[in-house]
């Protein structure tokens, strides 16, 4: 590590570490990634990986001992001493929740969308789309696991068929940005910028749904959404101020961030209930949930900033002077020059806070939001289920899970495309 | 004399010099700052005027008057305010000191495990670390809660250990020791026994250092310790005595006793951070450079040596940065209990807005609190760092 040098890394209140923590990861996959010899035979491999001395056969013993006993207890739980029912009857009170079930097609417009472009980018992206055999079989386990889902929760043939429609509506998209390439890149990405706003329409417009009755995981997904696209250009200036030269500017901002950062969100968004009202003018009549999400950017606001900062440090000083040596004005070096290339590297950073800030919208319990965590306990608490909480909980576990599994691993794949860290 | 005319030429007019400009700017932000401020506050003070208080912080020395389940600064419902506010933040500190220090043990067993050279080992340590920390820290909280902890046995069945230790789901109760009348003076004697005990080991390794022969450092003055120690506790009859909890009618008496909701989101809090920790420990483990680690098995080192006296003390300086962050975090995660009604500072500050009013003061209260304890782990971390950061040389 030279990053440390005689000084020592400064310690503050936790600012500068999350930097740290993704250079880490990086290189300890690097490490990982060094080839060695590969074991001849798979007696070889067993003896070389589990049997090699009596301390590690002794280890392996307990810790097989330790898996079976593991594995035995959520078999025999998933698949013996578990009612499902409730999870089957509640499906769709995790998912959306008390959203009107008439104006359930916003979602499911809004699901399709971002699945069909989410196909066009793998298109356009993925190298081959033939899987490897690794891949092939988990993309099988995937899909056997979701697809006995849907077929036991699914109420109506509609829903099935719906769900059921995902796989083919990422395929065609796939192939479609197969075909097109890298021509349609840039529309591409100008449809990823609009999409949010274009769901906020099809969800809100022409007689929508509020955002009160937003619930279920699609309140999870958006909230978190919302938390990103609204608190990046309040990060982004937090980030610069946090880097002007202006005394007074530097100050507030670092302020700021240490501030919003400091609290724990749980007690912003209670504050955000009791106080906002308080300190706003007396005829400013906002919705309580706008006032948690306010608070929710404003929290996440100050880890974008410091994201943005990191991002922002990692650009070569002879790139502010090239821009100089050009010269640009201040704001066409940092809007041609610098941000370009300082985002760029910070796409793994965002993609971990937005899956922490999804993992934090369960939070939004406190104030009485009936996301997909509330939903699944309210759905264990009814007179029929009571004490199903077992289940509830690893059902809404496992889809928290898979969201923020996936998003990690697919920006651990950007990762290393970007070569973050290695330029 | 030209001199003067060509700089007073060459001076560019007052509102294009860089600096008049940058000195006006910082003063028409700030100003915005004041103005936006002030206006804040006057709807504050209208507000809660016109509801007929006013901005103070008196209220803190009227009678609380709700109980509060656990504290540990004796505490009842006719205190002042500021006591239950009080037992809040000291029942969130005790959650956050226990939670650091077991996250930690649990985190760096993670860490080195996700590098073992068993495969097994290393296996179980990814799906551990892959599993915690993508699930939501609430789901995890009323997971424990819930699921685990309210399933184990009722009190009535409550699980005994060798019946001096019982648990259940109104939670554990296990032996304390408490101190007797003679423990001021007992405590003079272990420090003696403590300084005799220093005095051995240095002995000890003198020893070694001149004849080359086993030390038996730990040993020996351990040993020491423990007999000068037992024979203060034989001379002066009460210096301490170790209750244990009994089970009475619904519930336990004395002893150390553990409430389900402090083992739920302590449980909780200790098995998300130490993924964390964990990936944070084996990056930096991996990050000590090869050499170090072959040089160690060149100069004879067994497997555990080499990770305890060469690797883990250069990984640490790497770690400790990011580690603080993860504290950091788990203090702020503290505020989680109301999940599981806890009484930390989030639930004891609600309960006390709900009761008597005063939201921005109590909040403000709170946010100072977070700050300054997050500020104080901090500071700690700091000095850990300094510690262990190389001094002079490079890194």
């Amino acid at each position: 590590m030279s990053g440390a040098g005689p000084k020592g890394p400064r310690l503050g209140l936790g600012l500068s570490e999350d930097v740290d923590l993704l250079r880490f990861e990086q290189q300890a996959r690097d490490v990982e990634a060094a080839p060695g010899p590969g074991p001849a035979t798979p007696g070889e491999w067993i003896r070389q990986n589990l049997f090699s001395g009596p301390v590690n056969a002794l280890l392996t013993l307990a810790s097989g001992t330790f898996v079976l006993f593991v594995a035995y207890q959520i078999l025999s739980f998933v698949f013996v001493s578990a009612e499902w029912e409730v999870v089957q009857v509640g499906m769709r009170g995790y998912m959306i929740g008390g959203f009107p079930v008439d104006e359930a097609w916003r979602v499911w417009a809004s699901a399709y969308l971002v699945i069909v472009l989410a196909g066009l980018s793998y298109g356009v992206s993925a190298r081959r789309l033939r899987p490897s055999a690794g891949q092939a079989a988990v993309g099988a386990v995937v899909v056997a696991v979701a697809g006995t889902i849907v077929f036991f929760t699914a109420q109506t043939v509609l829903v099935r068929a719906l769900t059921a429609g995902v796989a083919p509506a990422v395929l065609a998209g796939a192939l479609v940005g197969r075909l097109f390439g890298r021509k349609i890149l840039r529309p591409l990405i100008v449809a990823w910028v609009l999409v949010f706003p274009a769901i906020m329409i099809v969800v809100r417009g022409f007689d929508g749904v509020p955002p009160s009755e937003w619930e279920g995981l699609f309140f999870n997904i958006v909230a978190a959404t919302v938390g990103i696209v609204a608190s990046f250009p309040l990060g982004l200036l937090l980030a610069l101020g946090r880097r002007s030269e202006l005394p007074a500017v530097r100050v507030v901002s670092v302020g700021l961030i240490e501030l919003f950062r400091g609290v724990p969100l749980v007690a912003w968004l209670i504050f955000s209930k009791f106080v906002v009202d308080l300190v706003l003018p007396p005829q400013m009549v906002i919705p309580d949930i706008v006032k948690a999400f306010v608070a929710m950017t404003l929290f996440s606001a100050a880890y974008v900033g410091e994201i943005v900062r990191g991002g922002l440090q990692g650009v070569p000083a002879g790139q502010y002077e090239a821009a100089r040596a050009l010269g640009l004005s201040t704001t066409r070096m940092m809007a041609l020059i610098v941000l370009p290339q300082a985002l760029r590297s910070t796409i793994p950073a965002m993609i971990s806070h937005f899956i922490s800030l999804f993992k934090d919208t369960s939070l939004f319990v406190a104030i009485e939001v009936t996301d997909l965590l509330a939903a699944a306990r309210r759905s264990a608490s009814s007179l029929q289920y009571f004490g199903r909480d077992m289940e509830t909980l690893l059902f809404a576990g496992l889809i928290f899970w898979a969201v923020a599994f996936s998003m990690s691993r697919w920006s651990q794949r950007l990762e290393v495309r970007l070569g973050v860290g290695r330029r | 004399m030209a001199d003067a005319a060509l700089k007073e030429a060459a001076r560019p007019s007052l509102w294009r010099d860089v600096r008049v400009l940058r000195a006006a700017g910082q003063v028409v932000f700030v100003v915005i700052l004041v103005v936006i401020a002030r206006e804040m506050y006057l709807n504050a003070s209208f507000a809660i005027g016109s509801a007929g208080r006013e901005l103070s912080y008196t209220y803190l020395d009227s009678r609380a008057g709700f109980a509060i389940k656990e504290h540990i600064v004796g505490y009842s419902a006719n205190q002042p305010l500021y006591k239950a506010f009080l037992a809040g933040a000291t029942n969130a500190m005790l959650v956050a000191a226990a939670g650091i220090v077991m996250a930690t043990v649990l985190g760096v067993l993670i860490g080195v495990a996700r590098l073992s050279p068993n495969w097994m080992v290393k296996k179980i340590a990814l799906v551990y670390v892959e599993v915690f920390r993508n699930i939501p820290l609430l789901v995890q909280v009323i997971f424990w809660y819930v699921a685990v902890i309210l399933a184990i046995p009722r009190i009535e069945d409550s699980v005994s250990i060798f019946g001096v230790a019982f648990v259940s789901n109104r939670g554990a109760a296990m032996p304390a020791i408490r101190s007797g009348a003679d423990f001021g003076t007992w405590s003079l004697f272990v420090l003696a026994a403590l300084l005799v005990a220093a005095t051995v080991w240095r002995w000890r390794t003198r020893v070694h250092e001149r004849t080359g022969g086993r030390h038996y450092r730990w040993l020996s003055s351990l040993a020491v310790m423990a007999v000068l120690a037992a024979a203060g506790y034989a001379l002066l009859g009460d210096a301490f005595k170790v209750e244990l909890p009994e089970l009475i009618a619904h519930g336990y008496s004395g002893g150390l006793q553990i409430s389900p909701e402090f083992a739920g989101i302590l449980v909780a809090l200790v098995v998300y951070t130490a993924a964390f920790i964990g990936e944070i420990v084996r990056g930096s483990i991996l990050a000590v450079s090869k050499g170090q680690k072959e040089a160690a098995q060149a100069l004879g080192l067994s497997p555990g040596q080499q990770l305890r006296l060469v690797v883990l003390p250069q990984a640490m300086r790497t770690a400790i940065p990011p580690i603080n962050n993860q504290y950091l975090n788990l203090w702020k995660n503290t505020s989680l209990a109301f999940a599981v009604g806890f009484p930390d500072l989030i639930n004891i500050s609600t309960t006390m807005v709900n009761q008597a009013g005063h939201a921005l003061e109590t909040f403000s209260l709170v946010v100072g609190t977070y700050l300054g304890t997050s500020l104080l782990i901090s500071f700690g971390m700091n000095v850990l760092n300094r510690a262990v950061t190389l001094r002079g040389g490079t890194a």
